[in-house]
């Protein structure tokens, strides 16, 4: 690592499913937490915790807004306890919305309201879009063996379209379930992991209709700050500088990729050497592009909730 | 049951499972802590470590649900290969 990159960024996930059992403790206890979730319970009309609680389902509207209080709250307390402050916010996927409040563009009333908006946005709209498509992840998949099952999709007429860049070799792909047993059959014949498949889709330039809905439906009216540090976009690694730009940024997320490698380019172009990752996160802190790139420091609810060490005097 | 090498290999990806207690055969590496990201890491560990490479059938998130399966599928390979 070279000597210049002595800066540290915070990291908001992108959000992995969470059993409420992992993080209730935190939740009700945790005086960053219980703050958090007091103002979003105003937003929402209803008890967060209570809904989270009752309600099956991984990805629930509520399993994402406490996702997003969650590592909101992470990241106040793990700011009340040290002096570093972040040089750059950048969250992937889910984690967009928590870096733009974070980096002060959006407030955090309007994230929780364009969380569990765009959850029942999202319900309603692939009840009846694209019900047969659905977005897979894979690993040990370098770009020339990407390339050859591409190529053979192509051949044979099929759409696809990349979702997601994680890594040199991780990738997701979005595609119609038919082919989905092709594809891992191939992946392996190559070596390749296929690891879980996303249903509804995510990251695709065919959920048009999507983005323009989640504009008039959820987006519209809401005010965005120019970002008072700056805030890298998961999309193109570009430092985002006006509030403008962080609007369009939390709805093209639904058409474009994430590409994350561009994102730890900028970084650390920006002199970041240390990550400090708000959440917990399974995917894109854990890739090797990332973790030989940075010191990679997780702040999930289990560290918040070890007892403080004591300095002996 | 396996050698000391797949041991060693094993236990560095199983952070629930303390130093002084036995790695069980039958219990599930993701209770133990292995998630998604370990297993590709220790994929590689693995390879590297019998010259072996994990393709096809063996490319299943199962092969790694717990050390006898694992183990099976290794020496399967390390076999196949000698």
């Amino acid at each position: 690592m070279d000597e210049a990159r002595n800066e540290m960024a915070f990291v908001f996930p992108g959000m992995g499913p969470t059993p409420f059992d992992e993080v209730s403790r935190f939740m009700l206890t945790n005086p960053f937490a219980r703050r958090r979730i007091a103002a979003a319970d105003e937003v929402l009309g209803y008890s967060l915790v209570r809904r989270y609680r009752e309600a099956g389902g991984e990805y629930t509207e509520y399993a994402q807004v406490a996702f997003l209080v969650n590592c909101l709250a992470l990241a106040d307390w793990h700011t009340d306890r040290q002096e570093l402050r972040p040089a750059a916010v950048t969250g992937p996927s889910f984690g967009g919305k928590a870096a733009a409040v974070w980096a002060g563009s959006l407030g955090f009333a309007d994230a929780v309201r364009m969380t569990a908006g765009y959850a029942r946005l999202m319900t309603d709209y692939f009840r009846t879009h694209h019900t047969d498509v659905v977005t897979q992840s894979f690993a040990r998949t370098p770009p020339e063996r990407l390339r050859e099952i591409l190529a053979e999709l192509d051949e044979a007429g099929e759409w696809y379209d990349i979702s997601c860049y994680i890594d040199d070799d991780f990738t997701m792909l979005s595609l119609r379930e038919g082919r989905l047993g092709w594809l891992e059959r191939r992946l392996r014949s190559l070596g390749g992991l296929p690891l879980y498949t996303l249903r509804p889709p995510m990251h695709s330039s065919a959920f048009g209709e999507l983005r323009r809905r989640a504009a008039a439906e959820v987006v519209a009216g809401m005010p965005f700050a120019d970002p008072a540090i700056p805030l890298v976009g998961d999309l193109d690694g570009t430092v985002q500088s006006t509030g403008a730009q962080v609007r369009d940024l939390m709805l093209d997320g639904f058409v474009r990729p994430v590409r994350w490698p561009d994102v730890v380019a900028t970084l650390r172009g920006l002199g970041v050497g240390t990550l400090h990752v708000t959440g917990t996160d399974s995917l894109f802190t854990r890739v090797p592009g990332t973790t030989t790139a940075f010191t990679v420091v997780g702040i999930n609810p289990r560290t918040a909730m070890q007892p403080r060490r004591r300095v002996a005097v | 049951m396996w050698d000391a090498q797949f041991e060693e290999i094993m236990r560095r990806y199983v952070p629930f499972l303390d130093a002084d207690e036995p790695l069980d055969p039958d219990a599930s590496l993701r209770e133990l802590g292995l998630d998604s990201m370990g297993i590709i890491e220790m994929m590689g560990t693995l390879e590297a470590a019998y010259d072996v490479r994990f393709l096809d059938e063996v490319l299943h998130l199962q092969t790694f649900a717990t050390a006898r399966t694992l183990w099976r599928s290794v020496s399967e390979m390390a076999e196949a290969v000698a």
